[in-house]
């Protein structure tokens, strides 16, 4: 990608890249915690579609309503964590700041906890049925 | 973006913006405290699911403990990302690690009761 915008202030210019085209950290910080968001949205969605898999047969339709929500909140928050990556980037090379807050933390915090009613759930009806 | 619309207010209130390093790294602790939790998940849940132990007693007792350090972990992953964000943008000590000490032993003691309700 060519244009003729000069870079922004602080972009590390070697007349190959556009600053866009240039990592912010040679340590690839920002991608790192791209793919740490995406292992953890894999285990959550292999979670869901597992815990499917062992509850259908006492569930039933219930648990395939669960494991599809489950399974389709985790590729949202797939996507949702490559739109964050490139906002995060834009802003790291753009003015050095990282815009980001605490609610994507606060959503993951709450899915695990979800996960664990869940699994408690599981736990007592099975105490039940024995 | 600005500070005052960031959440939580309780974090961005305080101190300075720190190295944007810092705050992805305290990120991905974070992730990794979720998944953390979200296996000792799957270890109550499985062990339910695959009746191992068969001995009901034990294997309620153990995924019960695999229950509630998932719960710690799901807590941790929360409140260190939120106390570490506030150490680095004050500049103090990070906070220290006392939730390990507990996962470990809860680990050893869930090992223990499933290898009892084996041979119980």
């Amino acid at each position: 990608m060519s244009s003729a915008t000069p870079p922004p202030q602080g972009a590390a210019d070697d007349g190959a890249h556009t600053p866009s085209e240039t990592v912010f950290d040679k340590g690839l910080q920002p991608e790192r915690t791209l793919l740490a968001w995406r292992r953890t949205c894999l285990a959550f969605g292999v979670a869901s579609l597992v815990g499917m898999r062992f509850t259908v047969d006492a569930l039933g339709l219930l648990a395939v309503f669960a494991g599809v929500i489950g399974g389709g909140l985790a590729v949202l928050a797939y996507v949702l964590a490559a739109t964050g990556y490139r906002r995060a980037h834009e802003s790291l090379r753009g003015r050095g700041v990282l815009s980001r807050d605490g609610l994507p933390m606060l959503a993951g915090t709450a899915s695990a906890l979800v996960i664990g009613v869940l699994c408690a759930a599981y736990l007592v009806a099975g105490l039940l049925a024995a | 973006m600005t500070a005052q619309r960031r959440f939580p207010a309780s974090v961005y209130r305080e101190g300075e913006e720190p190295d944007p390093r810092f705050s992805l790294a305290n990120e991905r602790t974070f992730l990794a405290w979720l998944r953390t939790a979200l296996a000792l998940y799957a270890g109550a849940f499985a062990l339910e699911a695959l009746s191992l132990p068969e001995a009901v007693a034990w294997r309620t007792a153990a995924a019960l403990v695999f229950l509630v350090l998932g719960t710690l972990c799901a807590g941790q992953a929360w409140r260190g990302w939120r106390s570490t964000e506030v150490s680095l943008r004050r500049g103090t000590p990070l906070p220290g690690l006392g939730v390990g000490a507990v996962l470990v032993l809860g680990v050893v003691v869930a090992a223990a009761l499933v290898t009892i309700g084996l041979y119980a």
